[in-house]
Formats: C-alpha cells, structure tokens, sequence
C-alpha cells in the first residue's frame, strides 16, 4: 500500500506518499504540542494526544523517508552543473546552451 | 535585582570562551569561499542546521512574549506560537523545492524561478529589504537583552544591548555561518537544558502539576488549561474566526516560500544543509523542538499565574519566566540561567548578522556591484557587512521604543496581502515576476489604507488583526492576478529548465508537457539521462550593469 522501493527519477514525481506526509505533519505538530503540554499537567487526554502524535510522526516519516533518500541521491548527480550555472548567473555570464 | 557569586559569575565567563572559541576554532573554515561564510559549504547533517533552527527562534524576547500570551489567555495561548506550523508542510513541500534550487538567499530565488527585468527588480528589492530587517530584528533582540540586563543588575539598557552583541560579532566576523551553526548547536543544547530545569523549578514550586490544578480551581480559572476555551465564533478576544485564520495562515504557508519572515532565516538553513532529505529534516525537527520548548513553558507560566495571579501590566507579566528563574533558583545557578540566556540571545543575533550579510555580500555587492570578485573578496565584504549590521543594530536598539509600531506595521505588510502570491509563485506556473512585484506594491498602499489611514479618517472601523488579513488578501489579489494575466508569462525555456531542476508541486501542466515534448522528461516522470544539462535555457539573460 505504501511504497518503500523508488527509483531516482520515480521518486520526483508528487504521489499520494507526498500527500500523507503533507496532511499528517501538521496534525503531528499540533498533537504534540498540546499533548505535552497537557502531559505535564497529568491530564489523561495529553497522554493520549502525545501518544497519537508520536505514533503518527513515525508513520509519516516511514511513509516519506524512502522517498526523500531517493530524491537526494538522484538530486546530487546534477547538483555541480546546476550550481555552476547559478554561479554564471550572479556574475552575470551567459549560458550557452539551447533547450530545444 | 540579583547578586551574583563567584560561581554564577564562573558560568557566564565559561560559556562566552566557549563560544569565542567556536568561532577561533572554524575560522579556517569560513573563510576559504563564500559558499563557507554563508553556507558552510552545503555539506551539513540534517541535525546541524535543525539546531540552528530551534536556536534562532528562540530569542531573549521569546520567553515574554509566550508568557505575556499564556498569562492573558491560558493553553488557549499555545495557538498562537503556531506561527511557525508552516514548517509542518513546508519541509515536504517548499523546502524540497527550494532545496533544489540551489539559490543562497529568497532573493537570489526570484531569479531563478522568473527572469527579464521583473526579477532583477524583485531580487534587488528583497535583498534591500532583508538587510534592513536584519538590523531591525537585532535591534529588537538586542534592546530585550538591554532589558533584562537592567531588571537584573541595574545596568543602563545600552549595555545590555551593546556589549553581548559584540562578544557574538567576534566568532560572526571570524567564521561566518561555520561559527554561527557550531555555536547554535551548543547554545541550542544549553538554552533547551535550561528551559527545563528553570521550568520544572517553577512548576515544582508552584506545588506541582496537582497543585497548580488546585489553585487554578480556587481562583474559578480551571479553563486556562483548555486549549480551545474560544471565545465564541466572532467575538471575544479568542474567536474561532481568528483560530481558523491562524491555522490557515500558518500551516497552508508550508506551501509557499515567505508567508512568514521566518521563511529568510530558514532558507539559508535549507541550502546549508548536504541534501534534500538533510534539509527537509533540518525544518521538520528544528521546528517540532521549538514547539515542545513552548509547551513546557506554557505549563510554567501557568505555575507562574498561580503565584501571582491578577497581575494587569503586561510588562510586569511578561517578565514571569525569567522572574521563576531568576527568584526561585539557588546560590550557584542564577549564572548558569543567565549564561542560558546569553546562549538564547547570541543564537539569534550570530544568525541574524550572518544572515543580513549574505543579502548585502550575494545579493547587492556581488550580483550589482562587482560580478567579477574573487573569492577572498566576498568573504571580506561578508565581514564588512557583518560589522555594518551591527553597529546599524545599535543604532536600531536604541531609537526602539519610538519607531516599534512603524515596524510592527513593516513586519504586517509581509505577511497579510503577499500571503497567497508567496504561494502561487511556487505552485502555479503563469504567475510571473510582475504579478509578484505587483503584489508587493499593491500590499504596501492598501496596508496603509486599511490598518492605518481609512480608521483614522472614521472610513471604515478599526478592524482585527484577522479581519485586516482577508481584506488585504482580497484586495491584493484585485491587483496582481489582472497584472499577471494581462502580462506575459515568463519565457518557456527558463520555466521548463526551471521545471526539470525544482520539480515543483502544483499547476506546471504546461510546462510539464513541453518538458516532455523536448525529450528531458518522460511521460512516465522519469527524467532524461543529461536533462539538467539539455535543459539550460538559452541566453536570455540581461548583460551586466
């Protein structure tokens, strides 16, 4: 159900593993939060909103962390010709080539 | 006032070595390039730059402005430190995107994305502005550890503000981002170590989690530990429509770049960190841990409430954390807080400096002034511009209290009507560098006229904060979407080699579609083998000046 195996260039794409982080990391702020604060406070509902927190920080990082290594390995091959260019482009040198 | 003993003072002396010693320790580092002073070379573990994070953002005046929002409104407060939930996306979303651009600064961004005249504009406008910020926020920090100073020792607030920014100048100027991020590391420890125990202490002399309960019970404030006691859906001082525009704002932000001023210093977080997935990190935890430092401090605040509840001047409130501390901790420990202090002041100020000083070196000197200097150049104007920072700071600190308002306003303007163009820059590809600049034009009159002038003229009512914030985003946007379409869009080629190399979320169809059309994209997403280089646009770029 949830991918863990990505090749270089699939892992560009935005997928609903893109998505689940994207909806669950905010909840994850939140219940965290307030469930820590409350926790201090020995209140039964901080207990049970840390816990959520924490159990769906984890999903949210085993969802996106195959993904995001895949990102980066592909990403770092073209990392020195694309920060090259950035280079010519703050000194105001012209970039030769022609995309079509 | 506090008296300090041989020991305490022991600390405070221990810890700026320390941090002296950081900076005389990297500078070999910092200055071997620019990409070393700014950015530490963009080779940095995730954990690195997510200290720095956590460090930054927490500021001598954090600590009062949570307390002044808990005392006021109970957990129900916690709402409001959720200004950096932007991060809870963003580290999915636009940090992977801004990652991938490789850009120093969001200014140096502008170019990238768009081109022509339209982002030169916008990068030498952003860049500006960055500076002055800077120096505006490290007068701000600064005069709040110039007020801390005076409630503890009596000082004049100018020493406070003068001397610990100097004692941070000195491990700035010898190694740029290296000192700043290896000192955040360890002021970041110290400064989370502290936050603990001071707030344990205050909570234990509260009597305890149960006795904090007890007393809130006696008071007929038991509901201050209800996160969502609102106020009813429009009125009050805590409604549901300002807690709906909030949470808007703060966690749809994530998709955007700049919907908050923390965007600036994360940015260059961003890019120093090794790879995307380092960088994304870097955000997600830094900013969790600065959640969970609020959350300890909300309950402290609460154990301060019930020792001295009914107090109705907000500087006297505000003060409450530091007042558990400084009142309540033995002999031998006050120095330790304090040095915790220095730590949560210095982080802020070493970023800020480092920061302003990649706007002025990058952005102004070296893309406007002088395109062709080397290396060892940049590095000394990234130390002038350090120095220029500070002493403009002082400047700042010291005229504070008469021009704090006119830069709440400033601090406004970039936030409410740029709000939404901050996110269709990322996520829509026809809008263009005119409608963007426009935006910010727009922002800045209708500002004026809606919080200020129109009120003043009895026009129209003194409205809320969240009120102002979708008035301006509906008036903005009567101005920048016309001004987008009516303009053309930013030429294929730089948007496809722009598309190939950011892989951006959001409405790039066309721009996808030609990528695929040109062969450097498969229909499948899988891109070409040599795209990045088959990509690079053609020379549309202007000459130098």
């Amino acid at each position: 159900m949830i991918r863990r195996k990505w090749s270089a260039n699939e892992a560009d794409e935005w997928t609903k593993e893109d998505w689940i982080a994207i909806i669950l990391s905010p909840a994850c702020y939140v219940l965290i939060t307030l469930g820590a604060a409350l926790s201090i406070l020995l209140q039964v509902s901080g207990y049970i909103m840390l816990a959520i927190g924490i159990v769906l920080t984890i999903l949210v990082h085993l969802v996106i962390d195959p993904k995001l290594k895949a990102i980066s390995n592909e990403y770092e091959t073209k990392q020195q010709g694309y920060l090259k260019e950035l280079e010519a482009k703050v000194r105001w040198q012209s970039t030769d080539k022609n995309t079509s | 006032m506090a008296t300090f003993t041989f020991l305490d003072w022991f600390w405070v002396g221990l810890f700026l070595l320390l941090m002296i010693g950081s900076g005389i320790l990297f500078y070999r580092l910092g200055k071997r390039s620019e990409s070393d002073f700014f950015l530490a070379g963009r080779g940095l573990p995730w954990w690195l730059p997510a200290s720095s994070v956590y460090a930054t953002h927490t500021a001598t005046d954090t600590p009062m402005w949570i307390t002044g929002v808990i005392y006021k409104n109970g957990m129900a407060g916690l709402w409001y430190t959720f200004f950096c939930g932007w991060a809870a996306i963003s580290a999915f979303v636009s940090t992977r995107i801004f990652r991938r651009s490789l850009a120093y600064t969001q200014a140096e961004w502008n170019v990238v994305r768009f081109t022509g005249l339209g982002s030169e504009l916008l990068r030498g406008w952003m860049a500006g502005w960055q500076f002055f910020m800077n120096m505006f926020v490290l007068g701000w920090v600064g005069i709040a550890m110039g007020l801390v100073c005076e409630y503890l020792f009596a000082w004049p607030t100018w020493i406070g503000l003068i001397v610990f920014s100097l004692v941070c100048a000195i491990y700035v100027l010898a190694a740029g981002y290296w000192g700043v991020v290896m000192a955040d590391f360890q002021q970041g420890v110290i400064a989370f170590l502290v936050i603990i125990i001071v707030s344990v202490w205050g909570i234990h002399t509260a009597g305890g989690p149960t006795g904090i309960l007890d007393k809130l019970a006696a008071l007929g404030e038991l509901d201050r530990i209800n996160p969502f006691a609102f106020t009813g859906w429009w009125s009050g001082d805590f409604p549901i429509a300002w807690f709906i525009t909030m949470m808007m704002i703060a966690f749809l932000g994530g998709f955007g770049m700049g919907t908050t001023i923390d965007w600036y210093v994360e940015a260059q977080r961003i890019q120093s960190a090794k790879t995307v997935r380092d960088a994304s990190y870097s955000i997600w935890w830094g900013t969790i841990i600065g959640l969970v430092r609020n959350s300890v401090w909300a309950v402290a605040i609460l154990a301060f409430f019930v020792l001295f509840p009914g107090i109705t001047d907000q500087s006297e409130y505000e003060m409450g954390w530091f007042r558990l501390g400084f009142d309540y901790l033995p002999a031998g420990m006050l120095g330790f807080f304090f040095a915790a202090i220095l730590a949560i002041h210095l982080s802020t100020v070493s970023s800020h400096l480092n920061l302003g000083a990649l706007y002025a070196t990058r952005d102004l000197y070296q893309h406007y002034v002088n395109p062709k200097a080397s290396e060892k150049r940049l590095v000394q104007v990234g130390r002038i511009s350090t120095g220029i920072l500070l002493l403009g700071s002082f400047f700042y600190g010291l005229i504070m209290e008469d021009i704090t308002s006119w830069l709440i306003f400033a601090l406004w303007i970039m936030a409410a009507g740029i709000w939404l163009p901050n996110i269709l820059q990322v996520v829509w590809w026809r809008f263009n560098a005119w409608g963007y600049l426009s935006s910010w034009i727009a922002n800045l009159g209708f500002s004026w006229l809606v919080v200020w002038i129109l009120p003043e003229l009895n026009l129209i009512p003194h409205l809320l904060d969240y009120q102002q914030f979708w008035i301006l985003m509906i008036l903005g946007a009567m101005v920048y979407f016309p001004v987008t379409l009516l303009t053309k869009p930013e030429p294929m080629d730089h948007l496809v080699h722009y598309y190939v190399m950011s892989r951006p979320v959001g409405w790039w169809g066309p721009v996808r579609h030609e990528a695929e059309r040109r062969g450097l994209i498969m229909s499948n997403g899988e891109t070409v083998s040599g795209a990045d280089q088959a990509s690079r646009p053609a020379d549309t770029y202007p000459k130098a000046p």
